[in-house]
């Protein structure tokens, strides 16, 4: 070859090579400008009302124009006093308003409306101030998360808290962030604790007295549980509640050799403040690892329990354990409902708490005493409960190194914490959906890698795969336990609850339908297609003398696998807001 | 050197070439994975792991929708080779809830490379 030929293909292959190398690297070639995040309102709407002060939270539950908690008051009902949605009048619902979340992932929120505006968190703690009138943004911020978070089930979020002019979201790397509530700008910031070590917030925040309370997820990465109290003003750390005990203190007995230390019992829900007896209720996780309890053995305190908390000190008054040594992921950090009930004749302050093992409890909220424990899962066989409220054990639902027998109710419940119940005083009902699916479960290795899912075992979901499981919105009579109705559905049901005054409840179902249902008999009184599975909370209110009912759609990560039943629609995470048309 | 046996030179040294890049071909398809596909114990314990650690909240071991793949079928979606499998394994996929193990595992790549013989044992592809 002559050398002009040589250097014409040196010269070829060198052109040949740079463009290979930018192709590559695309990000010489389209370096693109950050996306806003942050919006902030240009405008003075909700500043009306003023601070959303410690009266208005309390009185919450009698607030029309409001939904101030993520279970619309302090003890936990869920219960809007709108008196004008009926199972006469639910038919004149009409589509008022939408909002595309614009995030994939389940959309679990429970929005909170104050003073015409309602804040709405999607998957990855995107966090929107809309008009609650018309959906038109008013400020909204977008937070960044790390590319290496530890979410076991989902980056989900289920809601702000709001206390005097702020609101207050959980991040899914274990943060706390506080906003002006008209303006949007972020006020402070708080670094709950390392995510890394497999911690995350996806529940809301409680605010009572100054004082933020917070749960985090972490039972399926060997974490050692906590929920905190912050407070409001500042985000400084008042206390932390671990949920383990540690050396030297009592329950650390119930921890076989050092397993206190990765035991999980975490407190990823939201808890209930009880002003009466001036007490913090947080129900705790399922202990790790999920499925394999060798390494553990003991009860395990306190995991799956009712904890009974000073909000001042966050010290222990009493706790109530649902299940000791769980080994099938009973999780039971479900609803807490504080309700008044007549027990032999004496009225007793109690907790109503529908857990994930399939049982609904009555616990003596002063003094923690058990009172009663009734199936509301149509298919309960892991246990019997005895006299003292604690299970006795079938063997064959205890998993070995081959699969278990079948075990009812499966990991996810029953109830689970992902989403609310509702209780109507006015028929002294509590109405929770139930996810109708045993499955077996095969003890394997407890491998702990700090970070890495710590779970022990596996399952087979074998209802789901044999396309029996199902779904039931159980109304359970929340002083006796005992099951008044059960609507069915055909998957298991992922969504909240809210109650109306009127007699209505709303919930919505995995094969996208919103429903509105009589509160008394469980007769589907009103629906429409959504178009998308339904995980969010729905909640109610009025603004400028119309009511309002608000429900999150959309986003599977495919838990529906083991709930019952596939989801093919489309994973849209859309905000559907219905007005009554009273005409 | 003669035109001729320069030719000569020239095409036995091609021929050597040929001869040990297909060696190095034949040396290169010999998979990490391949002794402990070959050995049931380690298949076994990669198949425990699995169950143990990544099944459960995660990749499901019947065919299911999730984010977390379904790994038994005919799609990789970040690589297709042991060695790519092995690396998701190892460093995770940014932005997804895969946590790179590194090598943590009890006995570290060890059992990483029977974790991806046991995924390979159990495809339910007809050219896993």
């Amino acid at each position: 070859m002559k050398l002009r030929g040589l250097v014409f293909l040196a010269l070829a292959m060198a052109v040949l090579t740079e463009f290979a190398e930018s192709a590559q690297d695309p990000g010489e070639e389209f370096e693109l400008r950050q996306a806003p995040t942050h919006w902030l309102a240009t405008d003075n709407k909700g500043a009306g009302a003023g601070p959303v002060t410690q009266e208005k939270l309390s009185a919450s539950g009698n607030a029309k124009t409001s939904w101030l908690h993520y279970y619309g008051d302090y003890r936990g009902y869920r219960h809007s006093p709108i008196d004008d949605i009926t199972p006469e009048t639910v038919g004149n619902l009409e589509f008022a308003w939408g909002m595309a979340a614009g995030t994939v992932g389940p959309f679990e929120t429970s929005p909170i409306v104050y003073d015409g505006i309602m804040y709405v968190t999607t998957s990855y703690n995107r966090l929107i101030a809309v008009d609650a009138g018309s959906g038109e943004v008013i400020w909204r911020y977008d937070y960044h998360n790390p590319e290496d978070l530890r979410i076991c089930c989902g980056p989900n979020n289920r809601g702000v808290a709001i206390g005097g002019d702020l609101v207050v979201m959980g991040t899914l790397d274990a943060k706390l962030l506080a906003f002006n509530r008209l303006t949007g700008a972020l006020v402070w910031e708080t670094v709950i604790t390392k995510y890394q070590r497999g911690f995350s917030v996806t529940g809301a925040p409680l605010i009572a007295n100054g004082r933020v309370f917070i749960g985090l997820g972490g039972g399926e990465y060997g974490v050692r549980g906590f929920f905190d109290a912050y407070d409001l003003a500042t985000g400084e750390l008042l206390w932390r509640h671990y949920t383990i005990p540690t050396d030297g203190e009592d329950g650390v007995e119930t921890w076989a050799g050092e397993s206190y230390k990765i035991g999980g019992s975490p407190t990823w829900n939201t808890g209930t403040y009880d002003p009466e007896t001036e007490t913090i209720f947080w129900a705790t996780g399922n202990p790790g690892p999920d499925w394999n309890g060798d390494n553990r053995e003991g009860d395990n305190l306190y995991s799956d329990s009712l904890l009974a908390v000073d909000p001042k000190t966050g010290e222990l008054k009493w706790y109530f354990q649902f299940t000791p040594h769980d080994i099938w992921d009973y999780d039971g950090n479900t609803q807490i409902i504080l309700l008044d009930v007549e027990v032999n004749g004496e009225m007793i302050k109690a907790v109503g708490h529908a857990d994930r093992n399939g049982y609904y409890y009555l616990i003596n909220r002063v003094s923690g005493a058990y009172i009663l424990a009734e199936p509301y899962v149509a298919e309960v066989n892991w246990a019997t409960i005895d006299d003292a409220g604690r299970p006795v054990v079938r063997p064959g639902a205890i998993p070995t190194g081959t699969y278990s027998d079948r075990v009812c109710p499966g990991h996810a419940g029953g109830m689970n914490a992902a989403y609310t119940g509702a209780y109507s005083p006015i028929t002294g009902l509590y109405y929770v959906n139930s996810i109708e699916s045993c499955e077996i479960i095969e003890k394997g290795m407890a491998i702990f890698i700090e970070g890495s899912t710590y779970l022990g075992g596996s399952f087979q979901s074998v209802d789901a795969e044999a396309g029996t499981s199902y779904g039931n919105l159980v109304a359970i009579d929340a002083a006796s336990g005992k099951v008044k109705w059960r609507h069915q559905e055909v998957n298991g049901l992922l969504s909240g609850v809210v109650s109306t005054q009127g007699g209505v409840l709303f919930t919505g179902t995995v094969d996208g339908r919103f429903l509105g249902l009589d509160a008394a008999t469980g007769e589907v009184a009103w629906e429409k297609r959504v178009g998308s599975i339904v995980r969010g909370q729905p909640i109610v209110y009025e603004h400028e003398g119309a009511s309002y009912v608000a429900i999150a759609t959309g986003g599977s990560n495919g838990v529906e696998y083991f709930t019952g039943g596939f989801s093919s629609l489309p994973d849209n995470t859309y905000l559907f807001v219905f007005r009554l048309n009273k005409q | 050197m003669k035109l001729r046996n320069l030719r000569w030179s020239v095409l036995l040294a091609g021929t050597a070439i040929l001869a040990a890049c297909q060696v190095s071909s034949i040396v290169s398809q010999r998979s990490p994975a391949d002794p402990y596909k070959e050995d049931p114990t380690a298949v076994a314990r990669g198949g425990a792991i699995f169950k143990s650690v990544c099944s459960g909240y995660c990749h499901q071991l019947t065919p299911t929708t999730s984010d977390a793949l379904f790994l038994f079928d005919c799609t990789w979606k970040h690589g297709d080779t042991d060695q790519e499998i092995f690396q998701i394994i190892t460093t995770g996929v940014p932005n997804t809830r895969m946590v790179g193990f590194a090598d943590n595992l009890p006995e570290g790549y060890q059992d990483t490379w029977r974790i991806v013989a046991w995924l390979r044992h159990n495809s339910l592809c007809d050219d896993p």
